[in-house]
């Protein structure tokens, strides 16, 4: 419930970042759906949000700049009183191509975003965050993918971050490192992937979006998980099976 | 032979420079400190901090890199760490981490693929380490530039190997020097650690065709049970080290 702009008590409470858009967009319209007050941030300015962003607060910040993770940290405390009890930093970057067509700008771009600035969170968000769960998206292809090199590093380094992080704050701050992919999101086209078949076989926004927030919510599993065709389809099968018998 | 080193003014470095000299090889040296005195004059040493952003000072390492002729062997050694309880250690410490041992390397393999500078036949190696197998509760920022270069590695093997460049990646665990004793626990013993002169050496005899590289008996037995049981390794990290490093104080 909301007092004089403060959101208190409910207990169902995320950060999200790089909600506007993508896999973060339909992470944000299924935490909503399932009762939570969200917080978003992205790169996109509030009127160019899209049509289908949900209800909720929003927060416009570019993670390449110094003072994101502290700007992020400060608008949270003024939001939530309390305990955070939930932070997915989802936001990530990546373009599909060979490192002789990278630069080195758009390459610390890319690190920053997707690795850099979530360590920055982790640390602003740390005390807030006690008794909570983190939750950082990574991608398949945190283990080298040759299409993609700078944007494995990023993804390499994170799922490394994670992995020490989650046993370092075990008892105090849940850490998880999901890893989807790959997702129909446009990314890889953006990313200048030429389109083809191929895309039509990518996981569905909504389906990767429930199966990360139940893994999440899950007290069971390992820190690090990959969330990939078989775990999706597997995980929406049960929820139809589940439904179906009645829930 | 040329070869290509950065952080060749101590630790692994050091060693591999005072190997490749005592070979016959021109050195190419790019290093935080000064030139010490005392090389000889196949080594050309470029002082240059890898955690400044300036593209001024990069424009000019490209230009030297250049310079040379293109290198038959490229070893990026720089690494620092910071250890401790993550959320105690500076953010400004993490970022220099994620800097030199990550974004440094990275754009120095952009900038020797852009110039030409990788010799056909030759070889890339990144040093990365045992932490890759283990994770690394303790040294989170550490561990994770190492992982990210890791899997930079990866990414460019196939596409090196076309252009003749074979890519391998050096997992060291605990070695004698400078970097390890000052990031140990207090009371570790150096003695256990491996030689930096010996993990030189198998860099340099290393087979082309071999990707991952670890050196000794006792981290190629971590390694593989990492690979085996990658959960149950980090859980014993944070037993064994994670528990000492964040009650000793600093």
């Amino acid at each position: 419930m909301w007092i004089r702009g403060v959101m208190t008590g409910s207990g169902k409470i995320c950060l999200l970042t790089g909600a506007s858009h993508g896999l973060g967009l339909a992470l944000a319209q299924e935490l909503v759906a399932r009762g939570y007050q969200v917080l978003g941030t992205g790169r996109r300015p509030h009127a160019e949000l899209p049509a289908d962003f949900p209800d909720c607060a929003y927060l416009p910040v570019d993670l390449t700049q110094a003072d994101a993770a502290p700007r992020i940290a400060a608008w949270c405390a003024r939001q939530v009183a309390g305990p955070l009890p939930l932070a997915i930093l989802n936001a990530g970057a990546g373009r599909y191509r060979p490192l002789s067509d990278e630069t080195a700008a758009e390459m610390a771009e890319v690190l920053q975003i997707n690795f850099d600035a979530n360590v920055q969170l982790a640390q602003a968000l740390h005390p807030k965050l006690q008794g909570g769960t983190l939750g950082l998206i990574g991608s398949v292809a945190h283990k080298g993918a040759a299409g993609m090199p700078v944007y494995a590093a990023s993804k390499g380094a994170l799922d490394g971050f994670g992995r020490a992080l989650a046993e370092e704050w075990r008892g105090t701050v849940r850490v998880r490192v999901l890893h989807p992919g790959p997702v129909a999101t446009g990314m890889s086209e953006r990313a200048g992937r030429p389109r083809d078949m191929i895309d039509s076989l990518f996981l569905s926004p909504r389906a990767v979006a429930m199966t990360l927030l139940d893994r999440l919510n899950s007290t069971r599993g390992p820190d690090r998980q990959v969330v990939s065709f078989a775990q999706v389809g597997g995980h929406m099968l049960w929820r139809k099976l589940a439904g179906g018998a009645g829930r | 032979m040329n070869v290509l080193l950065t952080g060749a003014a101590s630790g692994l470095g050091a060693a591999l420079l005072r190997a490749c000299i005592a070979r016959g090889d021109s050195v190419c040296v790019i290093d935080i400190d000064a030139r010490p005195p005392n090389l000889p004059d196949t080594v050309t040493w470029l002082q240059h901090d890898l955690s400044d952003t300036d593209p001024a000072l990069w424009d000019r390492i490209a230009d030297a890199i250049a310079q040379q002729d293109p290198f038959d062997l490229t070893v990026l050694c720089a690494g620092i760490s910071a250890t401790g309880p993550f959320e105690t250690i500076s953010a400004h410490a993490h970022q220099q981490v994620s800097r030199i041992n990550l974004h440094a390397p990275m754009r120095l393999c952009l900038i020797l693929q852009q110039r030409g500078a990788l010799a056909q036949g030759g070889r890339l190696v990144f040093v990365a380490s045992l932490s890759c197998f283990t994770g690394y509760p303790g040294a989170a920022s550490y561990g994770a530039s190492k992982d990210g270069l890791a899997a930079f590695a990866r990414s460019l093997r196939r596409p090196m190997r076309r252009a003749g460049v074979a890519v391998q990646l050096l997992c060291p665990g605990p070695m004698d020097t400078p970097h390890a004793t000052r990031y140990a626990p207090k009371g570790a013993r150096a003695d256990r650690r491996i030689a930096p002169q010996t993990v030189a050496q198998m860099v340099l005899d290393a087979p082309r065709a071999r990707f991952v590289l670890v050196p000794g008996a006792g981290a190629k037995l971590a390694a593989l049970l990492g690979r085996l049981a990658p959960a149950m390794m980090t859980r014993i990290m944070g037993r064994v080290l994670f528990a000492k490093l964040k009650d000793q104080p600093r």
